[in-house]
């Protein structure tokens, strides 16, 4: 086929009038059954790529893709065009999903969208056995890579595949954002035949700010005076889960309109906020680096990053998303001397201590077990679980079976002993890069350079695309009546508990504090652990704001509190306080039917809600029955104990239990 | 091996091809014209016509093969990622008793999991019925005890009697052991989950020549026997009745001139086991030693016959097929 005759394709298929001259170099390549790597930027065409491909091809391609908005937005895109495209994904029902594999076994589909996790289900794999495969994708390629920002496990298997894919069967993999260092690997990885096609990343539509600030508070005030100002809409990213919330409440107090996201959130959510974001309905949404990873917005105006990444890499990944129309975007990124801590934390907490590797090595060697039935032994976390898991796996140490349809960890026969080196070796990686991401605030050059750079892009330097090469530096000017609004807003934000469930009648409640801000959490400690008597009364107050900020209308017909394990009457004296101010009766009724143990020794969930299952009673069912019950703790951590309450004063008839507690925690706070 | 092992599993299960026919083929790319078996599939129709006089009917199953070479991809993916090797019969893994025992007819590719090192070792086949006497079960501990003793491998075929009798004694005298699955080696879950242990500790190797996902199948039992008797060195029978796969099983073995080894049983049992002994096979007590009435009776013979095969195997000098 030549270029010509393809282009007459494209017009009348994809509505496109021509080919950049890479995009027809990969494609060509493409045709001629070649393996090709393709690193280009955000906005590029790298979809095109492989979709123009797949409708010339006889069969199905498959796509791996890590990122589900993406599938959804391509998906769509698509079949507007009247290319019958699918995906399979974990935010579909297992039968919609049956569906699309049973319509891409019998030719229905052209284009088949897929997460790599799918490639661990037995369905799936039994499927491929019938189906007219013509072409592989990996997208999001560096996810392969160790050493890239965003390494994911599931895209092992799909490298294993690739290489035992037979010789002329074509191969793409695409990227935006690899180092020359991952590009090797990716290479290494793919083995053999491998065409590498780089283009340059330099986006010259960007301005790119840094503004240095002294406190979390100038970060709200300059965002309270400024983000208004800023042309369209944009994104504005946190570091943390918890600070998507804080933030969010700012712009909820000032009026500014914003919407709160991060991965945590339901499906239905999720997909309602990034179409709110698509349709301009906010100012900003604010989120973690969950959002926007393959969201095809055209116009996002702005990029903001309250809290510095991990690397240059992440950076310029997470402001690509920004100007794909080309027309020009603010990129703004917040930094106060005590930032770098937090990133700091995740590369120094990234990887649990080894004594906890040899542990989970140990149960595994002793006996062929599941995931949850290992985190339940070990006693570990799930996340630190899956961490060492995912290193074990990948030092050939372990490996992931099914039995009987039923995913098992074994042993790896002679296998290697545990390669710690290679932790302080990424260790050491990553901290260069954040090492460089400082460089980057502190450099007096172009900054877009400094990152085209970082990527292994040595194009020259554009004028006027930052605060060093011409624009005007940005200061935070901190002035009386904003102080008075940030402290305000500081005495009337509160923490929700998450608890609400399907069939439970618990509500989602609310915190005074988290456990971590202002004295709270000391406070509590020295009540609890260092016989520091009753909560004083400035938690009372803090407590009863939240309450009548949260649950203002509501008419309770009961005070209950949690039981104590350790704590003695802490909490009952604290309860009967507030109930006395609220003037609800009271009862002290609810009690363990057995010891338990403190919950913060568990260190994961299923053990934590073992530890409490069934434990409750409350003798009187009659004065539950159809009531309207205010619970209260001190601290809420992961509610698996306010959950188990809930449950049972559900089965006991309960209308409505709404919880109330001292702190709430965020990841990682020590009790 | 790891990235041929498509084209390997595609080759080994060709439909009515059988290992003959498949193994010639072999021979003739990997051996005569030294290609690997990726270069193999990727030359043209005309070169399999002319170059390896293969018939219309032939390459139409090879092109038939090739384009699934992807779909089989997928699985091989998964064997590999669940732990399970592929061993073709050009690798130097690949069984050298095996080999020379079934010669063309040995599968062209075995499904392993385990430790494969086990494969170099000098074996023990033990075979018997389902339906065993206490007797036969005694001889084959003591045979199993023996092997584990001379550190010989222990070749069994997973059925009940004999065959589990002869596994669960090699694992308690903790001697090594090769398990020969009459199904497809994926198929084989729950074995998996009780022989953990031992195929962690490299004491145990599971191995199959089925297509992976085959269920366990009565033909799919007989096919496995020449593998069980092809695997071992030496062959001891417990107990055979005139049919059924441990009869023709034997048969076939003195057909081939292999030394088998029958237990020579008391005068009140019901055995078929007089008659092998009858048809050439060596006549054993229950501790495997050769009783004495044989032993004066054909001495010499089969002293003979046992210096030569003992000499060829110290020597290392078994012919390959395809070395």
């Amino acid at each position: 086929m030549t270029r010509n005759e393809a282009e007459q394709i494209l017009q009348k298929t994809f509505k496109i009038p021509c080919f950049y001259d890479e995009q027809w170099k990969t494609i060509e390549m493409i045709l001629n059954g070649e393996r090709v790597l393709l690193i280009e930027k955000t906005g590029f065409g790298k979809s095109l790529c492989f979709q123009f491909p797949a409708i010339i091809l006889g069969g199905i391609t498959v796509i791996f893709s890590p990122l589900i908005a993406l599938m959804r937005d391509q998906v769509k895109k698509l079949n507007q065009l009247g290319i019958s495209a699918r995906g399979v994904n974990s935010e579909q029902t297992e039968e919609e999903n049956t569906q699309i594999i049973e319509d891409a076994k019998s030719g229905k589909i052209k284009i088949l969208y897929i997460a790599p996790e799918r490639q661990n289900n037995t369905e799936w794999i039994e499927a491929t056995r019938q189906m007219n495969l013509s072409m592989v994708v990996v997208d999001e390629a560096h996810c392969i890579s160790v050493w890239g920002h965003d390494f994911r496990p599931a895209f092992r298997r799909i490298i294993n595949l690739v290489n035992l894919l037979p010789k002329g069967l074509p191969v793409l993999a695409t990227t935006a954002t690899a180092t020359k260092q991952v590009e090797a690997d990716i290479a290494h990885q793919m083995g053999g035949d491998l065409n590498i096609i780089r283009g340059n990343l330099m986006r010259d539509n960007f301005k790119l700010f840094v503004i240095k600030v002294q406190s979390e508070d100038e970060k709200l005030i300059w965002l309270g005076k400024n983000i208004e100002k800023l042309p369209g809409t944009g994104i504005l990213y946190t570091g943390t889960r918890v600070d998507t919330e804080v933030y969010a409440r700012w712009f909820e107090f000032l009026n500014i309109p914003s919407m709160g996201y991060n991965a945590g959130l339901d499906t239905a959510s999720r997909i309602a906020i990034e179409e709110g974001l698509m349709q301009n309905k906010w100012k900003c949404v604010i989120s973690t680096n969950a959002l926007g990873m393959g969201i095809d917005k055209p116009d996002i105006r702005f990029i903001i990053h309250t809290q510095i990444p991990q690397s240059p890499v992440h950076y310029y990944q997470e402001i690509g998303r920004a100007g794909r129309d080309g027309k020009p975007a603010y990129i703004i990124l917040f930094y106060a001397p005590d930032d770098k801590s937090l990133p700091e934390a995740f590369i120094e907490g990234g990887r649990p201590s080894i004594h906890k590797y040899e542990k989970v090595i140990s149960e595994i060697k002793k006996d062929l077990l599941g995931e949850r039935e290992l985190i339940k032994k070990t006693n570990l976390k799930q996340n630190q679980f899956r961490i060492i898991k995912a290193d074990l796996l990948d030092q050939k140490i372990i490996r992931e079976i099914t039995i009987d349809r039923r995913k098992k960890l074994e042993y790896v026969p002679r296998a290697p002993q545990l390669n710690t080196r290679i932790f302080e070796d990424l260790r050491a990686s990553k901290t260069d890069d954040l090492n460089h991401m400082i460089e980057y605030v502190e450099t007096s050059q172009s900054r877009m350079n400094y990152l085209c750079d970082f990527l292994g892009d040595s194009t020259p330097n554009i004028a006027e695309s930052c605060d060093n090469t011409g624009l005007k530096k940005v200061q935070v000017i901190v002035t009386d009546d904003w102080i008075q609004k940030v402290q305000e807003f500081h005495g009337q934000y509160f923490p929700i508990l998450e608890v609400e469930m399907k069939g439970i009648n618990l509500v989602n409640g609310i915190a005074a504090s988290f456990y971590g801000f202002s004295n709270v959490g000391t406070l509590l400690h020295r009540c609890k652990y260092e016989n520091g008597g009753d909560f004083p009364d400035f938690l009372l107050k803090l407590t009863l704001k939240a309450y009548r900020k949260n649950y203002g209308q509501n008419k309770f017909d009961l005070v209950l509190y949690v039981p104590p394990t350790k704590s003695g009457d802490l909490v009952k004296n604290f309860a009967v306080k507030v109930a006395e101010v609220l003037n609800i009766p009271i009862s002290h009724q609810l009690k363990k039917l057995r010891e338990t143990e403190e919950q913060k020794i568990f260190e994961n969930a299923y053990l934590k809600s073992d530890n409490v299952k069934n434990v409750f009673i409350f003798e009187n069912r009659d004065q539950i029955f159809g009531k309207n019950i205010l619970l209260i703790d001190d601290i809420f951590d992961s509610g698996a104990t306010i959950k188990e309450i809930g449950r049972y004063l559900t089965k006991l008839g309960a209308f409505q239990i709404a919880p109330l507690t001292i702190a709430k925690t965020v990841g990682g706070d020590k009790l | 091996m790891n990235n041929e092992a498509a084209y390997w599993i595609t080759l080994a299960h060709l439909p009515r091809w059988g290992n003959l026919k498949i193994n010639k083929l072999i021979i003739t790319f990997f051996h005569d014209n030294n290609l690997t078996i990726e270069d193999f599939f990727q030359l043209s129709e005309q070169d399999w016509r002319s170059n390896y006089n293969l018939e219309y009917k032939d390459i139409e199953d090879l092109k038939k093969a090739k384009s699934e070479l992807p779909n089989i991809a997928f699985l091989a993916e998964t064997l590999i990622n669940e732990g399970y090797e592929m061993i073709s019969i050009t690798s130097p893994l690949y069984s050298k008793t095996l080999k020379e025992n079934l010669k063309y007819n040995a599968p062209s590719l075995l499904y392993v999991k385990g430790n494969t090192a086990i494969l170099k070792e000098e074996s023990v086949a033990i075979v018997g019925s389902r339906n065993a006497s206490e007797l036969s079960l005694d001889f084959t501990d003591h045979i199993a005890k023996l092997a584990s003793v001379e550190n010989k491998v222990v070749v069994s075929g997973f059925a009940k009697g004999v065959d589990l009798k002869a596994l669960d004694s090699i694992i308690q005298y903790h001697g090594k052991s090769i398990i020969v699955l009459p199904q497809g080696i994926m198929t084989f879950g729950s074995g998996f989950r009780k022989y953990y242990q031992q195929i962690i500790s490299g004491d145990v190797l599971v191995l199959s020549t089925f297509f992976p996902k085959s269920p366990w199948q009565a033909e799919l039992a007989m096919a496995r026997n020449p593998i069980i008797y092809g695997l071992a060195s030496e062959i001891y029978v417990a107990e055979s009745s005139e049919k059924g796969g441990t009869w023709s099983g034997v048969l076939d073995g003195l057909r081939k001139n292999r030394k088998i080894f029958v237990r020579n049983p008391e005068s009140f049992e019901q055995t078929a086991n007089p008659l092998l002994i009858q048809k050439g096979a060596i006549p054993v007590n229950i501790f495997g030693k050769p009783t004495p009435e044989y032993t004066i009776l054909k001495s010499s013979a089969i002293t003979d016959q046992a210096n030569e095969s003992n000499s060829k195997n110290s020597k290392g000098t078994q012919t390959s097929l395809f070395d």
